[in-house]
């Protein structure tokens, strides 16, 4: 499994679009990613990061309509493609496979305790 | 009504947002701010788009997707050639524009490489030497009055020595001078090898590095005087042998017996870029003179060696407050240390120094080179972009047809150095055939050369390309910017509004040729003052024989002299006009000036010398063999020194006007004080300096033959030649082994002047270069306008306009021009020329009819160039202009 080239910041870019399909695109992705984590982010990052996604394979996009708001612009709308699928699947499996080797009462033999996150 | 981001922003945005991304990113930005301004009101809104737009600097999001419809890279070898192939047809059919760019740049390249060449010439002298950086000539300055000093090349003699026994920093010392001698290589020669011969003493070779090819460097303990010879001089008297161990005897000037030299060794020779040009150098022993701190002690030109590394200002200090100490004179006297370096090109002061140049004529030079230059590339600039009408079609076709601004860019560029490298060709071709006239303007030769030395050559090219690369750059950008669309429609009168910057670049080209034609005018006025000034003495029809010991028989070579047909009077003289100002000099208090001193100068010859000289006498009498005004002071001075000072302050004296009324002596025939002798008379000024000083106080004694003097000798007019022969034939009965140099004092007074000559010419040279390159710039101009007028000239004709009228039409705007230069440059000039005139005691004044002439001058240049092509093109047949469609 090749996981190096997804970053963390991508991954929950491609997280992100996989949740707001089919209306996903740079602002409802960055907006949705500003109310979840409470920190600005800034239309060009998550744009830049949806460029690299379609790059490597896991996204792909199509134009979509123009809104008064855009100035009559159109917006370019993301969907996961099944290569993308599989790479989240992947991803999420490691994390589950770690997650369920740490034991709650170790943990709380170390200080520390997830039990309420 | 929907929220906008601020404009300034929108549009920074779009400028950093590549095209192909635009449509989306854009759009995102507007109803991301659209967002936030419902949320949060406009100020933090708009503070959140400008994070925004700063978000947007990533490669990934400015990078420009190329086009699929490429044009061919502006660098490939295809469109280098093509380059070349366009540019050499387009300088081929335009052949008149070339040629007028060829000529202007081509002088201009030319007298910059030659001035360039000057400059950096007189930059290299004495940098040489392995010690340059430590080897210093000890300077005198006298302090007069508290602004006033006087510095002098020469220092005691005994100061050196002291200085290398007081102060570790001091390595070693030498007295250094140069001179010229007749050598004969065989006693039975007739005439002598001229010489220039340096005299120094054995220490010279631990503070320059001679290199020894033979012989020894060391001083020999014999009678004869040590001779090193450098080899290419050791090759012109003793060619193919040996020439160590020879002995070669000079032509005596002073004694009478010729002196022996011994060559006791072979040098590499001394670089010709060295104030100390010398073909010999004679080796004397060290004889350190101890110094004395009152009474009478010898001068010499001497040099030290300091240690690396020595602070010199420090030194310095050191040096005078130790030299005020041991004195006690309050510091009137003062040393400075003139590094090596500095000897070639900051010695105005140093008098007898034949070797030196001066600093300000090089910064002269210098500038006005570099003037010339610029009107060159002005007029290549202004003529491109006159000429940019006619090229600017050319340039849309080429847009529509996908080529790219940097392809015309460096199509413009090859023009432009394809121009640059024909003139560079013609210019260098030029520099090397000129060399040795400008050497010989120059009166010495030139080491460092651009084709001599592949380094300059190297930094010459190097210049040249970027001085091209300058001048292309500037009429290619205002080529290839113009709007295609526009181009071809026939609309670019409005963006070819660049004629403001050629207005003012055609000003300042003629300013610069008006300030030069003022300063010629000037230099030559001030020269002419010089030259002709009224000395006090009549400076015609006055020939000298030079400073030679008499051996008691002047007094009968005078007699004989006076039997020559031709001459009118003669005197023995210890001094001569451009010797000097006298033979002596005192220092007396001013009597208008408490703590004042003024300097007061003393002339002597026998009791003829102020008639030969022909001076006005004002009130008194003159020196006459019927009193006893002369002093018999040689054989006065060898019996005894004080009481030949006595009798010196009773001895009858001449005084000039000035001095009468500096030193406030109202009574003649009285002993005064300030006149250490007695005036019996007073004569008009004279200048017995050269016209660089103001008049001093001068004093006249009359002494009896003197021993050691010139012989000063006035003719009837026109019989120099038949006297000349005269005083030869006598010289071999009288002196047969001795030289004898005859000189017309009008000719050496005139040499005094030789700097101001040369500045003359070098600006009435420069001058009609500028204004010849400034109106060849103008007639560019001209013919352009012409050609472009050429329907509207047509059209006015065909309605009836007069010849008259259309050439005042064309030439208006050009003669408008060079009236503002007028008025620009004069002042500019007066004021630049005043401060050069300040540096003389005696200037000419700056007439308001110079600039008169100067302006008329330009303008009619002006006119004379504009008309000779408005003639043409008003003269011209409408119908051909009105033809072609």
């Amino acid at each position: 499994m090749r996981r190096s080239d997804l970053g963390e910041f991508e991954e929950i870019v491609l997280l992100a679009v996989a949740a707001l399909t089919p209306g996903a695109y740079s602002v409802s992705i960055a907006e949705e990613l500003e109310h979840e984590t409470g920190q600005t982010v800034s239309t060009g990052a998550v744009h830049a990061a949806l460029q690299r996604l379609e790059q490597k394979g896991y996204l792909s996009s199509h134009l979509g309509e123009a809104t008064q708001e855009r100035g009559g612009r159109r917006k370019r709308l993301f969907t996961v493609t099944a290569y993308g699928g599989k790479v989240l699947h992947e991803a999420r499996t490691v994390r589950n496979s770690l997650w369920n080797r740490i034991t709650p009462a170790e943990l709380s033999k170390m200080g520390l305790d997830f039990s309420n996150s | 009504m929907q929220p906008l981001p601020p404009r300034w922003l929108d549009r920074l945005a779009t400028r950093i947002c590549a095209p192909h991304l635009r449509e989306e990113l854009l759009g995102d930005l507007h109803e991301r701010y659209a967002l936030r301004h419902n949320r949060t009101g406009a100020r933090k809104a708009n503070f959140f788009f400008l994070r925004e737009v700063a978000a947007l600097l990533r490669p990934s999001i400015m990078r420009r997707q190329p086009s699929p419809y490429g044009s061919p890279s502006a660098f490939s070898g295809d469109m280098l050639r093509n380059y070349f192939k366009i540019g050499s047809r387009v300088l081929l059919k335009n052949s008149s524009y070339s040629l007028i760019h060829l000529t202007g740049l081509s002088i201009g390249l030319w007298a910059c490489m030659m001035v360039a060449t000057v400059v950096i010439d007189s930059l290299s002298y004495d940098r040489q030497w392995s010690r340059k950086d430590d080897i210093y000539r000890i300077v005198t300055v006298n302090k007069m009055a508290k602004d006033l000093s006087q510095r002098n090349a020469s220092s005691p003699s005994g100061l050196a020595p002291e200085l290398q026994k007081n102060y570790a920093e001091v390595e070693s010392w030498s007295s250094l001078s140069s001179g010229e001698r007749y050598f004969k290589i065989r006693p039975e020669d007739n005439d002598g090898i001229q010489t220039n011969l340096l005299t120094a003493d054995t220490s010279i070779t631990k503070i320059l590095n001679l290199k020894l090819l033979a012989g020894s460097l060391r001083h020999s303990e014999q009678k004869r005087w040590n001779l090193l010879v450098t080899r290419s001089y050791a090759a012109r008297i003793f060619p193919g042998q040996n020439p160590i161990g020879r002995t070669i005897h000079d032509i005596p000037t002073l004694g009478s017996e010729p002196t022996a030299y011994e060559i006791t060794g072979l040098i590499d020779d001394l670089p010709y870029n060295s104030h100390l040009r010398g073909d010999a150098i004679r080796i004397e022993a060290a004889k350190p003179e101890p110094l004395v701190n009152d009474g009478i002690m010898s001068f010499g030109r001497n040099y030290i060696l300091l240690k690396r590394g020595t602070d010199i200002g420090e030194f310095t200090r050191k040096v005078n407050e130790w030299y005020v100490r041991f004195t006690k004179n309050k510091g009137r006297e003062q040393f400075e240390f003139q590094p090596l370096k500095d000897i070639y090109l900051h010695s105005d002061f140093a008098e007898g120094q034949p070797v030196k140049a001066s600093i300000r004529t090089i910064y002269i030079f210098a500038g006005v080179a570099l003037l010339l230059l610029f009107i060159a590339c002005v007029n290549f600039v202004n003529l491109s972009t006159a000429k940019a009408f006619a090229r600017v079609k050319e340039a849309g076709v080429r847009k529509v047809l996908s080529g790219s601004r940097t392809q015309l860019v460096m199509q413009l560029l090859t023009e432009t150095s394809l121009l640059f490298g024909v003139s560079v060709g013609i210019a260098v071709f030029a520099y090397f055939f000129t060399l040795r006239p400008v050497e010989n303007f120059l009166g010495h030769r030139l080491i460092l050369t651009f084709t001599s030395n592949i380094l300059m050559a190297g930094g010459a090219l190097l210049m040249f390309f970027l001085t091209a690369l300058l001048t292309g750059l500037y009429p290619a950008w205002v080529i290839s910017g113009f709007k295609p669309a526009n181009t071809l429609r026939g609309i670019f009168t409005a963006s070819l509004g660049q004629t403001g910057l050629r207005k003012t670049l055609v000003v300042a080209q003629f300013s610069i040729s008006i300030i030069v034609l003022l300063a010629t005018i000037v230099v030559w006025q001030q020269f002419d003052l010089m030259k002709n000034k009224k000395l006090g003495y009549d400076k015609n029809d006055l020939i000298c024989i030079e400073q030679i010991f008499w051996h008691g028989k002047g007094e009968a070579f005078k007699n004989e002299l006076q039997r020559i047909p031709g001459v009118v009077r003669s005197s023995l003289s210890m001094w001569m006009p451009t010797e000097g100002a006298g033979y002596m000099q005192r220092e007396v208090d001013d009597p208008a000036r408490a703590g004042r001193r003024l300097r007061v100068w003393y002339i002597a010859g026998d009791v003829d010398l102020p008639a030969t000289l022909g001076l006005k006498l004002l009130k008194g009498r003159m020196f006459s063999e019927r009193f006893a005004d002369a002093l018999n002071a040689d054989s006065l001075q060898k019996q005894d020194f004080k009481k030949f000072e006595s009798a010196q302050m009773n001895q009858n004296s001449l005084m000039t006007e000035s001095a009468a009324r500096m030193l406030g002596i109202k009574q003649l025939d009285v002993q005064t004080k300030n006149a250490h002798s007695v005036p019996i008379g007073i004569v008009g000024d004279f200048h017995n300096e050269s016209l660089y000083e103001p008049m001093k106080p001068t004093f006249i004694l009359a002494e009896k033959a003197p021993e050691y003097a010139s012989m000063l000798i006035r003719i009837q007019p026109g019989t120099e030649m038949q006297v000349a022969a005269g005083v030869r034939k006598l010289w071999k009965q009288f002196f047969p082994e001795k030289l004898l140099n005859i000189h017309n004092i009008e000719e050496r007074l005139e040499k005094q002047y030789e700097a101001e000559s040369k500045l003359h010419e070098l600006f009435l040279f420069f001058s009609g270069l500028t204004m010849f390159l400034s109106a060849l710039g103008i007639f560019g101009l001209v013919v352009q306008a012409a050609e472009q007028r050429a329907k509207e000239v047509g059209i006015r004709k065909v309605l009836g306009a007069s010849v008259a009228g259309i050439v005042g039409l064309i030439s208006k705007d050009f003669v408008k021009l060079v009236v503002i230069a007028i008025v620009a440059a004069s002042p500019l000039a007066w004021y630049a020329l005043q401060k050069w005139l300040e540096n003389y005691p005696y200037r000419t004044t700056i007439h308001w009819w110079v600039f008169v002439v100067t302006g008329v001058a330009a303008l009619a240049v002006t006119i004379g160039t504009v008309s000779f092509q408005a003639i043409r093109a008003a003269t011209a047949d409408p119908v051909r202009s009105l033809r072609n469609e």
